[in-house]
């Protein structure tokens, strides 16, 4: 009764150091950089919120505001470009995670039961990450070019000169280029992920269910893929939310071209806003705004839906 | 009895057999695949040392000489002089580690120690976390507009600012991860002879901090020094360009220049390969701890 009444006169907490908090201390070590992300993050997400709803224009230094309303994102409805952007954005962000999930995991799984070499192939599968989506971008250009390019020449020189397509020129073969060079980019980090993952599994209960008489594709089925689950269901995740934003090597690989066949929400967003000059930043703006929700529309979804089908 | 275990035997071994010849196959097959993924880091090696007529004569075969003039001709021709984007990509990454760290560990140690617990504490963490559901598209338009007005665009300290922005949220949830389960014994002995809040930060906490900082250096690193559609975006003048937004140039104006560009790929790649390779541990656990949490 007497702890409860110091209680809430608010003077003593459990497991407090000495009757008040170190609020200089606190403010010292967490204000700066709340402040700072509030000016150069919360703030900004909040202004293409209200950039959104306005037509801006910038020019030399300044902004020219004018209130538009709904009328921004109207326009993207019929606007042949962001609906393409959005298809071609949407199918890489099916077909993308799917590929790279398979093939993290079963790369994974391969390390996790030590096949030989796994050390090596483990720094050998992690190089494509480190390495910069413009880099990615110029080596896959000239390995797709249709003249000399690695690819087609391998192709014709094993004498299938049928597939030696232009990749690059197409309408319909660059969307699926970018999503093959990108995947190529970015797999090593799944499998990494995954595979810490697995590590974290403990060990005993796969020796049990050796010792129950499983295989290991048994193994692997009854028991390792169900504790996998969690990790699996972050990294799809992650996967998903990379393909929706992802630009680097879009940009310098198409470019979203040629005439927009691989033109993705992230390339048009950059177009609009800074590579037109249509001085305008309240239509890119609305472009993000509308994706961004989206994306948390489908995220949301997604985790729904693969939480629902837990089968234990 | 005896043909039965005769047949047994045999059957066994043929397993053992199988399994011998399955594991090849595979390691075959993995090996297949690992060459595919390296290839393009090779081809580009092997572009970077050949001279013009090499390349454009055979793509794909092996120099005569290891001819060294790409890298020379990257850094001494007169309207490339790649030095210039190294440095500015050195300058903007390095700057932006010590900002980024220095608000991520003291935020860190604030999130992080039981002693700084405040009713609120928990939701501003997370609004912290949450910008790492952001992409960058809902924020650089108006990032943009703000170095405008206050003339930051085409200098280094936008991308600096920037950079440390992009960087916070996860450095400051690695820092607070570790500081939460740093043990309080050596805080309790200081404290007992005096010491100060901040004292303590700086001679006690910091110092035992070391490894979660070189995680933290390391990731930052490997994306500020990538990173590209700020650098492309905040800069356009073209000496004050970071070593991606140049590259950049090897699609535009300098397309047909493959050795050259192959050596700017290389070089550029250089720092972080040579990081990865002496450090490849604090790579892949700065990326798990970062991205599954708990």
């Amino acid at each position: 009764m007497a702890s409860r009444a110091l209680a809430l006169r608010g003077e003593r907490r459990a497991g407090g150091r000495g009757p008040r908090r170190p609020w200089g201390a606190i403010a010292l070590f967490i204000v700066p950089t709340m402040l700072y992300y509030v000016i150069f993050t919360v703030y900004p997400l909040l202004a293409t919120f209200y950039y959104s709803l306005n037509n801006i224009a910038a020019m030399r230094g300044k902004l020219f505001t004018t209130f538009v309303g709904l009328e921004n994102f109207r326009k993207l409805l019929s606007d042949p470009i962001f609906l393409r952007a959005v298809r071609n954005t949407a199918t890489w962000g099916i077909a993308g995670p799917t590929l790279e999930m398979l093939t993290s995991t079963t790369l994974a799984l391969l390390i996790y039961f030590k096949v030989p070499l796994h050390r090596f192939f483990r720094t050998a599968w992690f190089l494509p990450v480190l390495v910069s989506g413009v880099i990615v971008g110029l080596v896959f250009r000239w390995i797709f070019t249709y003249d000399w390019g690695l690819l087609n020449t391998v192709l014709r020189a094993v004498g299938l000169d049928a597939l030696a397509l232009n990749w690059l020129g197409r309408m319909d073969t660059p969307l699926w280029v970018v999503i093959f060079v990108h995947w190529w980019a970015t797999f090593g980090r799944s499998f990494v992920l995954l595979l810490a993952g697995l590590t974290a599994i403990p060990e005993n209960l796969i020796e049990a269910a050796y010792i129950d008489g499983a295989s290991t594709l048994q193994a692997i089925w009854g028991v390792v893929l169900p504790l996998l689950r969690p990790t699996f269901v972050t990294v799809l995740m992650l996967s998903f939310m990379g393909k929706m934003r992802a630009f680097n090597v879009v940009w310098v690989l198409t470019k979203g071209g040629p005439v927009h066949a691989s033109e993705t929400v992230a390339t048009y967003v950059q177009k609009r806003a800074f590579y037109w000059h249509t001085l305008d930043l309240g239509y890119p703006s609305a472009m993000a705004v509308v994706w961004f929700g989206v994306v948390l529309v489908s995220v949301a979804l997604l985790n729904r839906w693969l939480q629902s089908r837990i089968k234990y | 009895m005896l043909p039965t275990v005769l047949l047994m035997r045999s059957q066994s071994q043929w397993a053992v057999w199988a399994r011998r010849v399955g594991k090849v196959l595979l390691v075959a097959a993995l090996l297949v695949f690992t060459a595919i993924v390296i290839l393009p880091f090779l081809w580009m090696l092997q572009m970077s040392v050949k001279t013009i007529s090499e390349v454009l004569l055979d793509p794909y075969g092996m120099p005569e000489v290891i001819q060294w003039q790409n890298y020379v001709r990257l850094m001494v021709e007169p309207r490339i002089r790649y030095y210039r984007y190294y440095f500015n990509s050195i300058f903007v990454t390095v700057a932006a580690l010590l900002l980024c760290t220095t608000l991520s560990t003291m935020a860190g140690y604030g999130f992080g120690r039981g002693r700084y617990n405040f009713r609120f504490r928990g939701s501003l963490f997370a609004i912290l976390l949450f910008a790492l559901m952001l992409p960058p598209q809902i924020m650089y338009i108006p990032q943009f507009a703000m170095m405008s007005r206050y003339g930051l665009v085409n200098t280094r300290w936008s991308l600096v600012l920037l950079y440390a922005a992009l960087g916070l949220p996860m450095s400051t949830y690695l820092m607070a991860t570790y500081f939460s389960q740093l043990p309080t014994e050596m805080e309790d002995a200081a404290r007992i002879d005096g010491c100060s809040d901040w004292r303590m930060f700086w001679q006690v906490m910091l110092p035992l901090a070391r490894p979660a900082i070189a995680t933290v250096v390391l990731l930052n690193f490997l994306n500020f020094w990538n990173e590209l559609l700020l650098a492309v975006t905040m800069v356009t003048k073209p000496e004050l360009r970071t070593l991606p937004a140049a590259m950049m140039m090897f699609v535009g104006e300098y397309r047909t220049q493959f050795g050259l560009a192959a050596a700017a790929l290389v070089t550029a790649m250089l720092p972080v390969l040579i990081l990865y390779l002496f450090l490849s541990e604090r790579f892949t656990e700065g990326m798990t701890a970062g991205a599954l949490k708990g």
